[in-house]
Parts: structure tokens; C-alpha cells; sequence
């Protein structure tokens, strides 16, 4: 029985990823963002610090106005496409809540990235960890996602984020053995400032790419599961709820 | 025998535990989600949440959604602690009987 209870509990919570336009959103965000990513690189000659500080301002401005975009939607879509056939759920979320969630979100971020930096400087040199991100960054990032997506899977009893997590999972190793492959920028010791900055530079960059490549196929993803819920979500409730049917 | 009969008989009626478990993660919900997903008719639906709302567990706002009427749920306090207490109950029984 109380299964079965634990059953309707996460039905509700899942009401959000019901009819698949949260995950087809989302995947787009994700593309839109790849895109922006590949096309700020540092292809030109412009000093590092002002080229690094207008990709991280152009990005922002643009991870904020996509997200508002998403909402709205989203909201626009559930409206008139979910809420008349399946009904309407208000969700138990106030502000200091919200506030909370986004605490662990940016904890659960950061804590394996900063456990991974330190892990490497007890193992290497600054240099080296800076000449290797371009294999540990897409490799930790795979698996912090991977454990993100999963358990919020796990929590609204959603099958399907196992498949995205573990895609997430392979395309970060897969992009970490892709980059290490290619051969690792070799920061030499009491190398001179210029050289340094470029191997530097060279080093971020690649690790941009990777970031890049996992945004895109982790969208990809996430539209390609958005798109089967929502197939299956429309041949279940192919038009609105009338009292007559 | 006598924890079973400390269940609360409001919830413990299936349709109605149906109702509660699924109102208890959210704030509100609305009929049509509520009909969809506990699968009970119209009319079924309306008998159980009354006697949900006379037992004080359950309280309904209505509203409009444009011109059409929306009455939407959502779990009192006391709901919650009914259906908090009914879980505990419920999960104590089963641990004594495998004892």
C-alpha cells in the first residue's frame, strides 16, 4: 500500500515533465547556449582577461534572457496545450524555498569540481592541472550531471532520466578521452609570461569546446526525450477534456 | 488489531487515499487533474472529495479560468497530519506483523 501511495506521490511531482515541453525547452536552451559557446571563441587575437570577461558577460546576459524566454514558453504552452487535457497542479514551491533549492544546486555544482582541483594539486603541479582541464572538466562535469539528473529522476520516478543520464555520463568521458587523444598543452616550468598565457589560453579554449560539445549533446538529448513524451502524451489525450466524452 | 482499528477511515477508503497521497506533494491541484489521475468518474469524484472536505482534510477554492469555472484542491494541515499519521500507522503494522 504504501508503494502504492509513494507511486501517486511521484506521479504528481512528475506532473511537471508530464507532456515533454520542459525537457524540449530546456534541450533547446542548451543548443542555443552550445552555440553561443563555439561561436565566442578566442579565434581572434584580443588580449585574454577583456575576450574572457565579454564571453562570461555575453553568456549570462544570454543564459538569462533564454531561461525567461523558457518560462514563458512554457507557461504559454501549458496553458493551452496540457492544462485542458490533463488539469492543472499548482506546485508547493515559495520564495525561501526556491532560494534553498538554488543553494544546493550551486553546492552540488561546485563541491566535485572544487574536490577534483584540490585532488590535482596534491597530485600535480597548478600548471598541470590548468594543462589537463581540457580531459577532468568535461569528465566531472559528465558526472556531477549525471548524479543530478538521476536523482531527480529517482525523485519524480522518471525512467527516462536514467537513459539522459547515463548519455550525459559517456559524452563526458567521451569528450574527455577525445580531448586527451589530441594531445595536452605542456606548460614548461618558468615558462615566459606570453608563452604561458598562450598555453593557457589554448588550454581554456579546448575546454570551452568540450563544454560546447557536452551542452549540445546533452540538448540534443533532452529534446529527443521531450519529443517521444510528447508524442505519447498527445495519442493519450489527443484533444481537450469535455464533459460530453 | 488494535492499530488497524486507529487507521483513520476517512483516508484509509482507497479512492479517497488516492486523493490525498496525490495532493500531498503540491500545493493545489485542479478536478481535471485529480479525475485523470485518480481515474474515478465525475461523480465518484465529487462524493469522495465532499467527504474529504467535511472531514476538514481537504479545501476548495473556486475560481475562473477566462469564462470557465476552475475549482481547484489542496491538502488542510490537518489533511496533512491525518495522512502523516495514517502513513506512520499503517508502516507500524506491517513492522510488528515481520517482527
Amino acid at each position: 500500500m504504501n508503494t502504492q501511495i509513494d507511486t501517486a506521490i511521484k506521479r504528481t511531482r512528475a506532473y511537471w515533465f508530464v507532456d515533454g515541453f520542459t525537457e524540449i525547452t530546456m534541450g533547446g536552451m542548451f543548443i542555443v547556449l552550445a552555440g553561443a559557446l563555439f561561436i565566442t571563441r578566442n579565434t581572434s587575437q584580443t588580449p585574454f582577461l577583456s575576450w574572457f570577461l565579454s564571453v562570461t558577460g555575453e553568456i549570462i546576459v544570454l543564459k538569462v534572457l533564454s531561461f525567461v524566454l523558457v518560462v514563458l514558453a512554457l507557461w504559454w504552452l501549458k496553458d493551452n496545450f496540457t492544462y485542458p487535457r490533463t488539469g492543472f497542479v499548482r506546485n508547493q514551491i515559495s520564495v525561501p524555498q526556491i532560494f534553498i533549492i538554488f543553494r544546493n544546486v550551486i553546492l552540488f555544482l561546485l563541491l566535485p569540481i572544487t574536490i577534483l582541483l584540490i585532488a590535482s594539486l596534491f597530485i600535480t603541479s597548478t600548471d598541470n592541472v590548468l594543462a589537463t582541464m581540457p580531459v577532468w572538466f568535461p569528465i566531472g562535469l559528465g558526472l556531477v550531471w549525471t548524479a543530478l539528473v538521476v536523482l531527480a529522476g529517482e525523485w519524480m520516478g522518471l525512467l527516462r532520466f536514467r537513459f539522459i543520464g547515463v548519455v550525459t555520463l559517456l559524452t563526458g568521458i567521451a569528450v574527455g578521452i577525445w580531448q586527451s587523444t589530441l594531445g595536452l598543452p605542456n606548460i614548461p616550468a618558468n615558462a615566459e609570461s606570453t608563452i604561458f598565457q598562450s598555453l593557457l589560453l589554448e588550454s581554456i579554449d579546448r575546454t570551452i569546446y568540450s563544454l560546447g560539445l557536452i551542452l549540445v549533446i546533452f540538448g540534443i538529448t533532452l529534446l529527443a526525450s521531450g519529443l517521444a513524451t510528447f508524442m505519447r502524451y498527445r495519442n493519450e489525450n489527443p484533444t481537450p477534456y469535455s464533459e460530453d466524452v | 488489531m488494535k492499530n488497524l482499528s486507529e487507521l483513520d477511515r476517512v483516508i484509509h477508503e482507497p479512492a479517497r487515499l488516492t486523493l490525498v497521497a496525490l495532493l500531498s506533494s503540491v500545493k493545489s491541484a485542479d478536478f481535471l487533474f485529480l479525475l485523470k489521475e485518480s481515474q474515478l468518474t465525475k461523480g465518484n469524484l465529487s462524493v469522495h472529495l465532499s467527504r474529504l472536505e467535511e472531514a476538514g482534510y481537504v479545501e476548495a477554492e473556486k475560481t475562473f479560468r477566462g469564462k470557465i469555472p476552475h475549482t481547484e484542491y489542496c491538502l488542510t494541515a490537518k489533511g496533512k497530519s491525518a495522512f502523516d499519521l495514517y502513513r506512520k500507522n499503517l508502516g507500524s503494522i506491517f513492522n510488528k506483523k515481520k517482527a
